[in-house]
C-alpha cells in the first residue's frame, strides 16, 4: 500500500454522547434543562431539547450572545417555551418549521470546491495506480496485479458517493458499476470497470485478458478527471453525502454485496472513512456553531476508524477479507460503522437551506 | 389416476377410528385405569368455537388466498418439479389440492398404527384448525417448457420475471415451476401446512426458496385502515375494490375468449417480489422527505395535503407536485388517469423479518404480492414507470421473487387446480 493509500488516523476528539444514548435519561435531564431554565435561561440557549447534548455541554458562546446563533430568536425570549416548540418542529402558530435558520446555499459553495480538490487529487491516484496495474495485467502477475487493483480501487473510493445525474454518473457506472441490474448481468458489455477487472482477478481469468478493462478504465477517469471541476453538487446533496458514504459502505461492502470476488469490504469501508472525514472537515466552519452534530460525527467516526486500525493490526497490516474476519472483529467493525453512521445522520438536518413550507391543502371543493 | 395422497388415504380409511375412540391411540391412553381418549370431534368443537374457527373454501370460481382479505402470517414457497413425467407431476399437483382441501376446511388429525410415522406431524394437536388457511398454487413459466410437453398450455403473458433496473436478483431467491402461498391467521398453521404439503409431494416437487411473511397488526382507526409497511406506510391504499366483481374482471380474473388458453379463465397472473427495504437507511432519513417520496403521510395515510387516507389526491388540482411530488411512490404508480386505469394491480404483500445480514443491518422488507389480469399491461407497465424515477429506490433492493400463474380454483374432489392442464 503507497502512502496515499494509508488512512491517516483521525483526530481523536471527546465523545459528546448521542440523542439515543441519552434517550434513558430523558427524564433526568429534562429535570436538569428545567433547573438550568430556572437559574440561567441564557445557559439553555442550547440546552432546549431534553435529549440534547448541549444541556450538559453549555456552548461557551450560549451567554454572549445576543442572537440565538442558527435561529431567528432573540436570546432573551428563547426559551424553555420556544424550545419546545422547536422540539415538536412547530413554531408559535402551530405551522411546522424546521429548528434552525436554514442556511444560504452559498454557504456551500467553499465546502464544495474544496471536496472538488480533494477529488481531482485522488483521482489522479487512480490513474497512477491504474498504470500499475495494467502493468502488472500485461505481465500476467496475478499476485501484483490484485494488489495493484486494491490500490486502485480504493482510491477511487476515496471520492465517496456519487449521485450526480448526467456523466458523471455514467462515468461512475463505467468505473465502478456493480453487473446487478445490467441486462445479462456479469455478461453483459455494459459490465466493464473495476468490478469486472476484480471478476476476472479473483475467478481465475487470464490477466492478459483483463488488460483492456484496465485501458478503457483509464479513458474513463481521464474523461472524470475533465468533466468533475464542471458539475455542480447541490447543497442538500453534499449534506447528505456526509453519512451516505458510509451508508453505502455497510450496505454494499461491509455486506459483501460489491465485493463478490475479491471480499475487501473493509478496505472499501476504510476508504469511506476518509472520505466522509474529508466531508466533514470541509464543513466544519458551518457546522461547528449548528446544534452540537460535528462533534458527536467525528467523535463516532474516530471510534471507527480506531476499530479498522485495531482489525489491521491483528492482520498485521494486510486488509483482511469479510472472510477472514473473526466474529468479533467483524462485529466490532459492524457496530462502530451503525454508531457513526447514527451521529452522521444529524448532520443533513444541520445543514439546512430551506425552510419547510406548510403542504398545501387538497382542494376543499374535491372533498 | 394413482393417489400418492398418503393423507386422504388414511383419513379415509381411519376416520373410524377416531370417530369411535376405541381406535389404537385410545387403547394406549387406557393403560392408566382412568381417562378416556379425548374425543377428537369434542376437541374439534371447542376450537372451532375459539378464533381459528374461521374458514375460507379451497374450492370456488377463483382461488382463494387472491381477494381474500390478507391474513396476519404468511408463507410462501416455490418448489421445482422433479417429477419424471406429466402424470406423476399432475399426481403431486392433485396431491397438493387435496391436502390443501382438507387443511383449509379442518379435520381430525388422523391415528395411525404405532409403529409406523404419523401421518400428520401433530403440531396443531388433535384437529387441525381452519384458521382462515388458505393455499394458493400458482405456476411459473418454467414448468411450461419442454419437459412435460405443456408448452402450447402456457399462458400467453407468462415469463420469467425481467431484472428491472435497481434489482439484484439471487437465482436462488427467485423462480420456480410452482409457487404455493400459504397464509393463516396463526404462523404455527402456515407452519404445520407448508411442513405437511412440503411431505406429501415428497419426490415430485422439491423446495427451491421460501419466505415467511406477515401482517401488521389492525391499529385503526378503521377497521378498514390500510395495514403498516416496515418503511411504517400503508400498504395498499390504493387497491381497487375486490367486492366490485365487474372490476375484478376487467383488472384481475382471465376472461374467456381473451386470447389465452381456454383452461387460464378464472385464473389471475400472480407477482411476486422480495423487496430488501434497507430500514436503517429509512430510518436516517427524516419524516418530511419520507412523505415526500410516498406522497402521503406516514401516521394517517392521507395524501399529503389530505386528511383521511382515502383520499382523492386530486392530482389535477397539483400539477405541478407542490403538494405531492411529481416522483412520489403513489403518484407514479398510479396516476389516476383514464389512460393508466386499466393497469392497477391487486396489492396483497406481507412484511418480511429474516434477520441480519454480513453487515450487522436487519434483512427486513416486504413480499410484495400482486394480482393482475396481464403482467405486461399492469405491473410491468408500473414497474418501468416506478424504476428510473422514484426516490425510493435508494432505500430497496428486490432481490427474488417471480412471475405466476394462480389458476381457476378447483370444482370440489376430486377437481385441483391446474387439472386444465391434464387435458392435453
Amino acid at each position: 500500500m503507497d502512502s496515499h493509500s494509508s488512512l491517516p488516523p483521525l483526530s481523536r476528539r471527546p465523545l459528546p454522547g448521542r440523542k439515543w444514548q441519552l434517550a434513558a435519561l430523558a427524564a433526568l435531564l429534562a429535570a436538569v434543562v428545567l433547573i438550568g431554565a430556572a437559574l440561567n435561561p441564557a445557559g439553555l440557549l442550547h440546552g432546549s431539547k431534553p435529549f440534547s447534548v448541549r444541556s450538559v455541554q453549555p456552548d461557551p458562546l450560549g451567554t454572549r450572545l445576543s442572537k440565538v446563533y442558527g435561529t431567528s430568536t432573540p436570546a432573551r425570549v428563547y426559551g424553555t417555551e420556544i424550545g419546545d416548540l422547536e422540539d415538536l418542529g412547530e413554531n408559535t402558530q402551530g405551522q411546522m418549521i424546521s429548528d434552525l435558520t436554514p442556511l444560504p446555499a452559498s454557504a456551500f459553495i467553499a465546502p464544495v470546491h474544496a471536496y472538488e480538490s480533494y477529488s481531482e487529487t485522488w483521482l489522479g491516484h487512480v490513474q497512477s495506480d491504474n498504470v500499475g496495474l495494467g502493468a502488472a495485467l500485461s505481465a500476467g502477475n496475478v499476485g501484483a496485479a490484485k494488489a495493484a487493483w486494491m490500490r486502485t480501487w480504493a482510491d477511487y473510493l476515496h471520492l465517496g458517493a456519487v449521485y450526480l445525474e448526467g456523466p458523471v454518473a455514467t462515468l461512475n457506472q463505467e468505473i465502478d458499476g456493480s453487473p446487478g441490474g445490467l441486462p445479462g448481468g456479469t455478461s453483459s458489455p455494459q459490465f466493464t470497470g473495476l468490478h469486472r477487472i476484480e471478476m476476472g482477478l479473483w475467478e481465475g481469468q487470464s490477466p492478459r485478458s483483463l488488460v483492456r478493462f484496465s485501458k478503457q478504465l483509464s479513458v474513463n477517469v481521464a474523461q472524470l478527471q475533465r468533466v468533475v471541476r464542471t458539475v455542480s453538487i447541490p447543497p442538500l446533496d453534499y449534506a447528505t453525502r456526509s453519512h451516505e458514504i458510509l451508508e453505502d459502505a455497510q450496505r454494499d461492502l461491509m455486506s459483501g454485496m460489491d465485493v463478490p470476488w475479491s471480499g475487501e469490504g473493509v478496505l472499501g469501508m476504510a476508504a469511506g472513512i476518509n472520505a466522509t472525514d474529508e466531508v466533514l472537515k470541509t464543513l466544519s466552519s458551518i457546522l461547528a456553531p449548528r446544534d452540537n452534530v460535528l462533534g458527536q460525527a467525528q467523535g463516532e467516526l474516530s471510534i471507527l476508524q480506531g476499530a479498522v486500525n485495531r482489525v489491521l493490526r491483528e492482520h498485521h497490516g494486510q486488509w483482511p477479507t469479510l472472510d477472514q474476519l473473526t466474529m468479533s472483529q467483524h462485529e466490532l467493525l459492524n457496530g462502530t460503522l451503525a454508531g457513526a453512521l447514527g451521529a452522521l445522520e444529524e448532520l443533513p438536518g444541520a445543514l439546512e437551506t430551506v425552510n419547510i413550507e406548510e403542504i398545501p391543502s387538497i382542494p376543499a371543493t374535491h372533498k | 389416476m394413482s393417489q400418492v395422497n398418503r393423507r386422504r388415504f388414511l383419513k379415509g380409511s381411519l376416520a373410524t377410528v377416531g370417530a369411535g375412540g376405541v381406535g389404537l391411540g385410545a387403547g394406549l391412553s387406557a393403560g392408566g385405569a382412568s381417562a378416556k381418549p379425548p374425543d377428537p370431534q369434542q376437541q374439534a368443537q371447542a376450537v372451532l368455537a375459539d378464533e381459528l374457527a374461521t374458514r375460507t373454501p379451497f374450492d370456488g370460481a377463483h382461488q382463494s388466498g387472491i381477494l381474500t382479505p390478507p391474513q396476519n402470517q404468511a408463507t410462501v414457497v416455490a418448489l421445482d418439479s422433479i417429477a419424471p413425467n406429466a402424470q406423476q407431476l399432475f399426481e403431486a399437483l392433485q396431491t397438493l389440492s387435496g391436502a390443501a382441501r382438507g387443511f383449509t376446511q379442518g379435520e381430525p388429525v388422523p391415528i395411525q398404527e404405532i409403529d409406523d410415522p404419523a401421518p400428520d406431524s401433530g403440531i396443531l394437536g388433535a384437529y387441525d384448525a381452519p384458521d382462515a388457511l388458505t393455499v394458493t398454487i400458482a405456476f411459473g413459466a418454467s414448468l411450461f417448457d419442454g419437459r412435460y410437453g405443456l408448452a402450447k398450455l402456457k399462458p400467453r403473458h407468462l415469463y420469467p420475471m425481467p431484472n428491472f433496473p435497481n434489482d439484484d436478483i439471487d437465482p436462488t431467491r427467485s423462480g420456480g415451476d410452482v409457487l404455493v402461498q400459504v397464509a393463516a391467521n396463526h404462523r404455527d398453521t402456515v407452519v404445520h401446512t407448508v411442513r405437511e404439503l412440503l411431505r406429501l409431494v415428497a419426490g415430485r416437487l422439491t423446495p427451491r426458496w421460501t419466505l415467511d411473511g406477515f401482517t401488521s397488526a389492525q391499529r385503526g382507526p378503521t377497521p378498514r385502515s390500510s395495514k403498516r409497511n416496515l418503511f411504517a406506510f400503508r400498504d395498499g391504499t390504493g387497491n381497487p375494490d375486490v367486492t366490485d366483481a365487474a372490476l375484478m374482471n376487467r383488472l384481475i380474473w382471465i376472461q374467456p375468449n381473451s386470447g389465452e388458453p381456454a383452461w387460464a379463465t378464472g385464473g389471475t397472473y400472480q407477482v411476486v417480489r422480495t423487496i430488501r427495504m434497507h430500514v436503517e437507511f429509512w430510518d436516517r432519513v427524516g419524516l418530511l422527505e419520507q412523505e415526500n417520496m410516498i406522497g402521503r403521510y406516514r401516521v394517517s395515510g392521507a395524501p399529503l395535503g389530505g386528511t383521511y387516507e382515502f383520499e382523492d389526491p386530486d392530482y389535477p388540482s397539483d400539477p405541478h407536485g407542490k403538494r405531492i411530488p411529481l416522483t412520489a411512490h403513489m403518484r407514479l404508480a398510479n396516476p389516476r388517469t383514464p389512460a393508466t386505469a386499466d393497469q392497477r394491480i391487486l396489492r396483497r404483500g406481507f412484511n418480511y423479518h429474516r434477520g441480519i445480514d454480513e453487515a450487522g443491518d436487519l434483512d427486513q422488507g416486504l413480499i410484495f404480492i400482486a394480482y393482475n389480469q396481464d403482467i405486461n399491461r399492469q405491473f410491468d407497465t408500473i414497474q418501468r414507470r416506478l424504476a428510473p424515477t422514484e426516490p425510493m429506490t435508494d432505500y430497496i433492493t428486490p432481490v427474488g421473487g417471480g412471475y405466476f400463474f394462480a389458476p381457476r380454483g378447483a370444482r370440489g374432489e376430486p377437481d385441483w387446480v391446474g387439472s386444465g392442464l391434464s387435458a392435453v
